[in-house]
């Protein structure tokens, strides 16, 4: 008992304290200072009204419907080429995720010099390719900026959902694909009727923990267009914290703030059932 | 994730082989370290391919360490050929002369240490707890922990801000530590508490019968054993709080208490006129190096950390 209370203290105070008073300032009027009212739930109904929220709603949704598929196939390619422990591919292994380990925060420094017009890395390779003028400028249009970025996190993400991928094939028993081997099985069909049918439950989880990323972006559009031009690369992590630290209407972005909790925890609640199924098969065998 | 798990663990704690299949590596089941059970084609695409992809990979993050030994005035022009000719250290002396680079990586360093040894004790106890000892309700609150692993932190600025505000703890490199700490606290006493449970009970009753103590028995019995689940979580711990922004950039407002990302987005958005891209850079590149530095050295860690099948996107 003594032993767990620490962490359950912490765990009360600092998230579930927290996640009863968002309801409850999510009900109010609450600005940054001086008192504040009970509206009901008239945040909630402004929020479906509120075209800037909206719009933060289906931006991340297009953000993520964007990056989602990609992330998986090439981290799932690049779990291909690591997974059988040959010559290399630790090198690979560690090449490949090294990007996420950096974190998105730091490589957005990073790649802001590198999206600059001119003296850009992005716009140097591309105009020797002949892909793009030297002198575009990548973060100041809603285009670009969103092309750059999602091939940014792309290039951020694809090592995570390599490494959960190769953690499920390499438990995948050798001796299922020597009794395809011996009945003639391409390397296609061992690929589609043995690894794809068992690593089911870890590709749902690699999707899931890619696309709750997604929706909590922030960092890259913080620091690469701060939202612009004008609100249109604006996520919805963005927009709670643009109207309540930016715009001081604290009961107003607690509102969707709320919202997104309810989302995500659907999502992980999916995450978890997984998880559990998985633990249930586990105990059966 | 379980299964990979599972056979992890039958393994040396960090060798990536599943166990049960012959002598080593991966589905293909041959002997690992050379070409598996690739042609000499085939093994010769594969270094090609791999090498190819792990350029994409670590070419821009080895060209931004190269920019950054570039003098502020090539930086901002189209790169060429001669830039190689003219390296020079000079954004780094800058950036610690102007801009109290150090003093801000110390913060980071702080907030982050401290993170992770808050963590690792709180996650330790916990573990121990949840996997030793059968109380009422233990179920309900380990539950409740693993639940809070649900909840984005980043929908709970606005709660977190006036809580800690009131608290005293917003402006607070020990506040924000707590606040990395809980935030991480999940993760770690799932880690801690899977450790402890492979421990053999009768390594535990032994040295009660001897007459060590609850505290004792984990100090000085189980702790070599333990140890591999301490540095996973100290290690996501530190990272995590290493690389974190939008909970720094919501709790810390007073430009002497910024941690590193803090300190780049002051000199993007806080400068007037011409951002410094090489001081940038240089600052960028500053952030980088402990991440990588750490990840290499301490991979087996991670890598384990990943398997257990909680994992933060």
């Amino acid at each position: 008992m003594v032993l767990v209370a620490p962490a359950v203290a912490m765990v009360a105070i600092f998230v579930l304290f927290p996640l009863g008073f968002a309801v409850y300032i999510s009900l109010t009027d609450w600005p940054l200072i001086g008192p504040y009212h009970f509206t009901g739930g008239q945040n909630y109904s402004l929020l479906t009204r509120d075209p800037q929220f909206i719009h933060s709603v289906l931006f991340t949704l297009l953000y993520t419907a964007i990056v989602t598929g990609p992330i998986f196939v090439i981290g799932y390619a690049m779990a291909m080429l690591v997974r059988a422990g040959r010559f290399g591919s630790v090198f690979f292994r560690t090449a490949f995720f090294l990007p996420f380990i950096v974190g998105l925060a730091t490589e957005s420094f990073m790649a802001l010099l590198e999206l600059q017009p001119d003296s850009g890395a992005a716009d140097f390779v591309l105009s020797k390719l002949g892909l793009a003028h030297a002198n575009t400028a990548w973060t100041v249009s809603y285009g670009l900026a969103l092309t750059a970025i999602c091939v940014f996190v792309i290039w951020f993400a694809a090592g995570l959902t390599m490494m959960l991928m190769m953690a499920g094939m390499q438990g995948i028993p050798a001796e299922l694909y020597e009794a395809a081997e011996v009945d003639g099985a391409t390397w296609w069909q061992k690929e589609r009727r043995i690894t794809l049918p068992l690593l089911r439950r870890n590709i749902a989880l690699a999707l899931i923990i890619s696309v709750i990323g997604s929706f909590l972006a922030f960092n890259q559009f913080y620091i690469l267009t701060e939202g612009g031009p004008g609100t249109s690369t604006q996520p919805v992590v963005m927009w709670i914290y643009e109207e309540a630290f930016v715009q001081y209407h604290l009961g107003y972005a607690t509102a969707g703030a709320v919202a997104l909790v309810v989302v995500i925890g659907i999502i992980s609640a999916a995450q978890f059932y997984l998880l559990r199924d998985g633990r249930d098969q586990e105990a059966r065998r | 994730m379980t299964t990979a798990a599972r056979t992890t663990r039958t393994s040396r704690p960090g060798t990536w082989r599943p166990a049960g299949t012959r002598a080593a590596s991966g589905p293909s089941g041959r002997p690992g370290g050379g070409r598996g059970n690739l042609g000499r084609a085939g093994f010769a695409l594969y270094l090609t391919g791999g090498t190819l992809a792990a350029l994409v990979f670590l070419l821009p993050l080895a060209w931004a360490v190269l920019r950054s030994f570039m003098a502020s005035s090539l930086v901002t022009q189209a790169p060429s050929a001669s830039d190689f000719s003219h390296l020079t250290t000079a954004n780094y002396s800058g950036l610690i002369q102007t801009n109290d680079i150090l003093h801000y990586a110390g913060n980071s360093l702080a907030v982050a240490v401290g993170t992770g040894l808050l963590t690792a004790v709180i996650a330790t106890m916990a573990g121990y707890g949840f996997a030793r000892f059968r109380f009422r309700g233990s179920g309900v609150v380990f539950a409740l922990v693993l639940v809070t692993m649900m909840i984005p932190f980043q929908a709970l600025l606005t709660p977190l801000f006036l809580e800690m505000h009131s608290l005293g703890l917003t402006n607070n490199l020990a506040g924000l530590a707590l606040f990395y700490t809980t935030f991480n606290l999940p993760f770690g006493v799932f880690v801690m508490r899977n450790t402890f449970l492979q421990i053999p009970w009768e390594l535990s009753e032994a040295a009660a019968v001897d007459g060590a103590s609850a505290a004792r028995t984990l100090l000085s019995v189980l702790r070599p054993l333990i140890l591999p689940g301490i540095a996973t979580t100290v290690l996501y711990a530190f990272l995590f709080s290493w690389t974190e922004f939008v909970g720094a950039l919501t709790f810390i407002t007073s430009d002497n208490l910024y941690t590193l990302p803090l300190a780049l987005l002051n000199m993007e958005y806080g400068s007037v006129g011409q951002v410094n891209f090489g001081y940038l850079e240089a600052g960028a590149v500053i952030a980088m190096v402990p991440c990588v530095l750490l990840y290499i050295g301490l991979q087996r860690f991670y890598i384990r950390g990943l398997v257990s099948g909680v994992v933060k996107g």
